[in-house]
């Protein structure tokens, strides 16, 4: 039967749409109408697909939170397919990290979709809000986005050096906005005091003398410019490829994107490098391309270390009980979803087991959050002397453990009165000690 | 001979253990790494977890953690190492003739031993029941004295 259906899937379409839809839940032709929905295979694939688009969600809800900078060697792959559009969202002209998604995710028209999708296939109404961003929270997003913008700006005290600010401080953090401002009185000294910050640019020692030779032919402001983007292009070797397209955007200089693809380090290369980078910066300080530079540069800027600092590697850094809960839970969860189909219905613990058999599965299909167990859970145990039911052995032990805090309290309070003396018998005494107790007092 | 097996630390990990253990016994092992019985029982219930892998998940739990010592206070645990046994979140006792059948107080002599207690307690609570008569013969029990506090 289904085989026929498939053979005369388009004919059928075309001749008699009224009877045969398209289920794209299912990815069958049916005539059942709206009766469809409610068949066990439906509701069935209905959950897996849901569940599988929440999965793809979870990560965009990620970015949600903790908004990051995207990098347009990743925008390409950086995509989201919205099952309920249909329609593929890219990412290849937005700065953030799925920010054209988590735009898509909350226009009114995704929500319309939605509600269709939802109403033509059932699920539940009331999981709207699961597969869409709520206005709040884009606009917190949004927020967050505008302030990850400005925060070079904000390091570099308000003024226009905001791209190589960001790898300068990643790297030596001792570069104060001091020697900022000797940067702008003369050239020679803000190479004296980068010295003195003990700065070694990470490539290349020979950048770092063109670059003094470059700073002292230019006049004062143009130097403290060229040695900002310069000291900046050692520094970012991750983000240099950003840095030349930043360059590229510009679109003066394609002989200088020739010598950097080359990647050759003589010296003449990078002296004519910096230089034409200085007289291309110096000579129109255009806003596009220091803010296409200011974004680049942000990751390094924003990460806590990386490795030419010495960070510890993200997947060194804490987390790790929580991994290992979860590894501990997913091995568990796993192992159960075996089938127990001929088990004693009588056996101990049936009902418990059924029940958490439903709450396991719900969890792992994202329908049911999985509850954080309240800190005081405990099991039923029985005590060598309880007598009387298991659960009653708990309450038990909880009393005792109230009684045993309780108890603790009051045994600690009078070890603290006991060295008391009165203030009138210290007056007596001693002028000092009544003096000590007044300081105390007050 | 710890590290063949699961160690649970934290409270949460050993709810999740007694929780999510459905259908199986649980083996939780009270002890400490270092101590001698306890090593020679971690060897035999790393040994024997393959074996009864289909019926029963095999945990430690260390006591000297901070964030167990709700469990140890609950469990009396006194002496170590002591072996207390789950089935879907409910207790299991065993009467083997020693002072306390809430638990398996000390080692096995063989790793039979073993087997043959939680297949007794896996087919008694398949069967309802909580509390099951131990299976082995008096010798090959491990005798201790309880002190009990408060009685």
């Amino acid at each position: 039967m289904s085989e026929e259906q498939k053979k005369s899937k388009k004919k059928k379409k075309k001749k008699r749409e009224s009877e045969f839809e398209f289920c794209a839940v299912c990815k069958l032709n049916h005539d059942r109408g709206r009766s469809h929905k409610y068949l066990p295979n439906h509701t069935k694939s209905l959950t897996n697909f849901l569940s599988r688009f929440l999965q793809k969600l979870s990560d965009v809800r990620f970015f949600l939170r903790n908004p990051a900078l995207l990098r347009p060697e990743h925008a390409s792959r950086n995509r989201l397919w919205c099952v309920f559009c249909d329609s593929d969202v890219q990412e290849l002209d937005s700065l953030f990290a799925c920010g054209n998604a988590i735009r898509h995710l909350a226009s009114s028209e995704h929500l319309k979709n939605l509600k269709d999708f939802l109403w033509k296939h059932g699920g539940g109404m009331d999981r709207v809000d699961a597969f869409r961003v709520s206005e709040s929270d884009f606009t917190k997003w949004e927020k967050r986005c505008v302030s990850l913008k400005d925060t070079p700006a904000a390091t570099s005290n308000g003024r226009s050096y905001g791209p190589s600010m960001g790898p300068l401080k990643d790297i030596h953090t001792d570069v104060s906005s001091d020697n900022r401002d000797s940067f702008e009185q003369s050239s020679s000294q803000c190479f004296i005091s980068n010295v003195s910050n003990g700065f070694l640019p990470l490539q290349d020692f020979t950048r770092e003398r063109i670059q003094v030779s470059q700073s002292l032919v230019h006049d004062s402001a143009n130097s403290s410019r060229v040695q900002e983007e310069a000291a900046g292009l050692p520094v970012g070797m991750v983000g240099s490829g950003n840095f030349m397209k930043g360059l590229k955007a510009n679109g003066d200089d394609q002989c200088l994107m020739d010598h950097s693809i080359n990647s050759s380090h003589s010296r003449t290369t990078c002296s004519e490098m910096v230089h034409q980078f200085g007289r291309n910066v110096t000579g129109n300080i255009s806003d596009p391309v220091l803010q296409s530079l200011t974004s680049i540069s942000l990751p390094m800027g924003e990460a806590s270390g990386n490795v030419h600092s010495g960070a510890p590697p993200p997947w060194l850094e804490g987390n790790g009980d929580n991994q290992l809960n979860h590894a501990s839970i997913s091995g568990f969860s796993s192992k159960n979803s075996r089938k127990t189909s001929k088990l004693n219905p009588k056996r101990v613990g049936a009902a418990w087991a059924e029940k958490r058999k439903v709450e396991l599965e719900m969890e792992r299909r994202g329908e049911l959050v999985p509850n954080n167990l309240n800190a005081d859970w405990l099991p039923n145990f029985g005590r060598v002397w309880q007598f009387g039911s298991r659960k009653e052995s708990r309450k038990e032990f909880e009393t005792e453990k109230t009684k045993s805090v309780t108890v603790s309290n009051i045994s600690e309070t009078p070890i603290k009165l006991q060295p008391y003396v009165s203030k009138r018998m210290r007056r007596n005494d001693d002028g000092r000690v009544g003096d000590v107790h007044s300081e105390d007092a007050s | 001979m710890s590290y063949l097996l699961r160690t649970l630390t934290k409270k949460p990990e050993l709810d999740h253990a007694i929780r999510d253990t459905i259908d199986k016994v649980l083996v939780l092992r009270f002890g400490r790494a270092s101590d001698a019985v306890c090593l020679q029982l971690d060897d035999l219930l790393a040994k024997s977890a393959r074996e009864v892998s289909k019926f029963v998940d095999i945990a430690l739990v260390d006591i000297d953690s901070e964030d167990v010592q709700v469990y140890v206070k609950y469990f009396d645990i006194t002496l170590i190492p002591s072996i207390v046994f789950f089935f879907n979140a409910h207790h299991m006792k065993m009467d083997s003739g020693t002072a306390d059948h809430t638990k398996w107080i000390g080692s096995f002599q063989r790793k039979q031993d073993f087997i043959d207690v939680v297949e007794a307690i896996c087919r008694g609570a398949m069967k309802g029941k909580l509390i099951v008569n131990c299976p082995l013969p008096p010798e090959r029990i491990p005798r201790y004295q309880l002190l009990f506090k408060d009685i």
